[in-house]
């Protein structure tokens, strides 16, 4: 006990892989989409976090409540750890760069994600490893567009398309984000090399989480099964809490006391 | 026998060796197809053989849908109601439950992500044959232990011998993570590199156990005692899942639906057989044909010499015709009795093209083929060859229709 060791998680926001903002700058005109693009991220990363989620999967015949708790610094570096329920407990996933390992309390060992394995689902959910591994990555593997500004809720809006560079290691042939001037992001959509929307995740219930605008839900779906769909929830959330790099490691992954 | 029968079976011993050599293309190219076609399709079952028993069986029965998703939710969730209710049906000779689970396998080096099957391992032995292309270590034999047996391409990829430990992570069917510590028992090869790499069992007590599957299973894999017997098969137990329970949501899938590219690839290689029987047969109908333009040809004057006499063109025409038809069913006759000898002694004794192996292995074969006669590949190709045969002797036919006495008199 003693020290509070305030760590800060964003297990969602990793989770969600998302990302984006932007800058509205009242003085200076007309924000680039990659600066829009690095606020938002900035805005829901923080320089750091620690997060309390609840996952919730939802498929027409069952639903499944996992509760996780997270921690994220930077653009690169995340640790996120089941917290409930009990059979689950201990599992967790380390995030360092585009790199990821897993770790399983039952059997007691750590496994990095193999390559092949980035697109599958991560712990069930909508959400892939990939989703996770390269939730930053769009800001160097894609080159971004503006497309026309809408408005909402007295909000703009400003839309972005990324389209992948040519040797880009991604799986999707295009992406669309929503950012709302305040750098939140609303809307990114997942579509393949066909421009197929694949799958969307959408951001509601925007309320003051720690201590700023932020969305308390995300939910990911398929558009294809609507009854599908994997909802993140906010519970706690705290920004640029003192975490070292160091955090991020093996041993943390394994230490079921890092909570 | 008419005279016109009597005539024209005299015309073709007139010229022996001329005769002969139609009838010896005739009977070669029968005694030839019936070979190849009975090789052909001899080798369709033993491909569809050899897949089947590799893994999937003649016939499945699974939830409705598993087969396109392969969602662990889409269960069989009374295995042993479904075994009883079909287990008194004729033609079934083996049938075993299995549950599958796609996961990361990991060993202390490596880490792929295949498809884990959960099986019976006695009834396994009996409905595929992994047991018996074990090369190293041993089959699963204890039911509930947690032993995993795999491929040998997957061994080397996970760098992993007899006795060690792999770490397998997926996710059980209530949504939890799954994962044990299993220890491997034996390693298989069965010739099919995409098998080899990427196959895995354990135990399906253990499997269910790890994956929180309870007692429901994701198939139940039949083999018939017979493959002709399979459409009855699959009938009868499509009748019983209605009749028994109407609202367990099952359906039975035949290995064609089960493998698809297996039936591809013989429709594919059955139409290049085609071809080739298509090319041998219009070979022997030029020669056939070429026999019969010469000999009308260089008959002309006996013809005109039988219409100044008083036949009719038309009869002369008949006559023809006869002698083809007499020289193209004695051919046929000699071609099947000789072409079912030879075939019947290869369907014996089987034969070994050297040098083949490899390439049989790919395809999962035996080295050694073994042709098979049967009711279609003993007469297809000699009814094709009698209608060709029959269509050749037609174009010198006409001519003589045309042909008048006194002109065919003074033909050279």
């Amino acid at each position: 006990m003693g020290k509070k060791t305030r760590v800060r998680t964003v297990v969602a926001a990793v989770i969600l892989s998302i990302g984006a903002l932007l800058i509205t700058d009242p003085v200076g005109g007309e924000p680039t989409a990659k600066a829009v693009l690095e606020k938002a991220f900035d805005y829901y990363r923080g320089q750091s976090s620690e997060t309390e989620v609840d996952m919730i999967i939802h498929r027409p015949a069952w639903e499944r409540r996992m509760t996780l708790k997270g921690w994220s610094k930077g653009r690169e570096d995340a640790l996120i750890r089941v917290v409930a329920p009990a059979k689950d407990a201990g599992n967790a996933t380390l995030k360092k760069g585009r790199e990821m390992w897993t770790y399983n309390p039952k059997v007691n060992r750590v496994i990095k994600i193999p390559p092949s394995m980035m697109s599958q689902a991560w712990m069930g959910s909508d959400f892939s490893n990939d989703d996770l591994a390269k939730s930053d990555t769009i800001l160097e593997d894609y080159t971004h567009e503006m497309m026309p500004v809408t408005s909402q809720d007295n909000h703009t809006v400003y839309t972005i398309r990324l389209t992948p560079k040519p040797r880009a290691p991604v799986v999707w042939g295009m992406q669309l984000m929503k950012i709302r001037d305040d750098h939140i992001l609303l809307e990114q959509g997942f579509f393949d090399e066909d421009r197929q929307l694949v799958k969307e995740m959408t951001t509601s219930d925007i309320v003051m989480l720690g201590g700023k605008l932020f969305p308390r839900v995300w939910r990911m779906r398929k558009p294809e099964s609507p009854d599908e769909y994997t909802e993140v929830v906010y519970r706690e959330v705290a920004f640029d809490i003192p975490i070292t790099d160091a955090f991020f490691s093996i041993p943390n992954l394994k230490d079921p006391r890092v909570r | 026998m008419s005279i016109t029968a009597k005539i024209s079976w005299r015309n073709i011993w007139r010229n022996k060796r001329r005769s002969l050599l139609t009838i010896g293309a005739i009977l070669f190219a029968s005694a030839l197809l019936i070979f190849s076609i009975s090789l052909q399709f001899s080798s369709y079952d033993t491909m569809i053989d050899a897949a089947v028993k590799r893994h999937t069986g003649h016939l499945q029965v699974q939830a409705e849908g598993y087969h396109t998703d392969k969602k662990m939710r889409l269960v069989i969730a009374h295995p042993q109601n479904l075994v009883q209710s079909i287990q008194d049906l004729s033609y079934i000779k083996a049938m075993s439950s299995r549950a599958n689970a796609f996961c990361l396998v990991s060993s202390k080096q490596r880490t792929y992500g295949v498809w884990v099957a959960g099986v019976d391992p006695a009834r396994e032995r009996e409905v595929t044959t992994i047991a018996r292309v074990i090369r190293k270590g041993s089959y699963l034999s204890d039911e509930t232990a947690y032993e995993v047996v795999l491929g040998d391409i997957l061994a080397k990829n996970l760098a992993v011998e007899l006795g060690d430990e792999l770490v397998l992570l997926g996710q059980g069917l209530d949504g939890s993570i799954a994962a044990t510590a299993v220890t491997l028992r034996g390693i298989f090869s069965t010739g099919q590199p995409e098998f080899d790499r990427s196959a895995l069992q354990m135990p399906l007590k253990a499997f269910q156990e790890t994956f929180s599957m309870g007692e429901s299973v994701h198939e139940l894999v039949v083999v018939a005692t017979d493959l002709e017997r399979l459409p009855d098969l699959a009938r009868s137990i499509r009748e019983r899942l209605e009749s028994a329970s109407p609202s367990e949501g099952l359906q039975v899938l035949t290995w064609q639906q089960l493998l698809p590219g297996l039936e591809q690839s013989i429709r594919v290689d059955m139409v290049s057989g085609w071809i080739n029987y298509g090319i041998v047969v219009i070979i022997v109908a030029f020669g056939i044909m070429n026999t019969f333009v010469m000999c009308v040809m260089e008959r002309t004057r006996e013809f005109g010499m039988l219409m100044a006499l008083g036949m009719r063109p038309s009869q002369v025409a008949r006559l023809v015709l006869l002698e083809a038809a007499f020289m193209s069913l004695l051919g046929i006759f000699l071609g099947v009795v000789g072409g079912c000898m030879v075939t019947y002694y290869f369907q014996i004794h089987g034969f070994q093209i050297p040098g083949a192996e490899q390439i049989m292995a790919q395809w999962g074969l035996p080295s050694r083929m073994w042709p098979r006669l049967s009711l279609m590949s003993i007469f297809t190709g000699p009814a094709v060859i009698v209608m060709v045969t029959l269509l050749t002797a037609l174009y010198p036919v006409l001519r003589i229709l045309g042909l008048g006495p006194a002109r065919a008199l003074r033909a050279l």
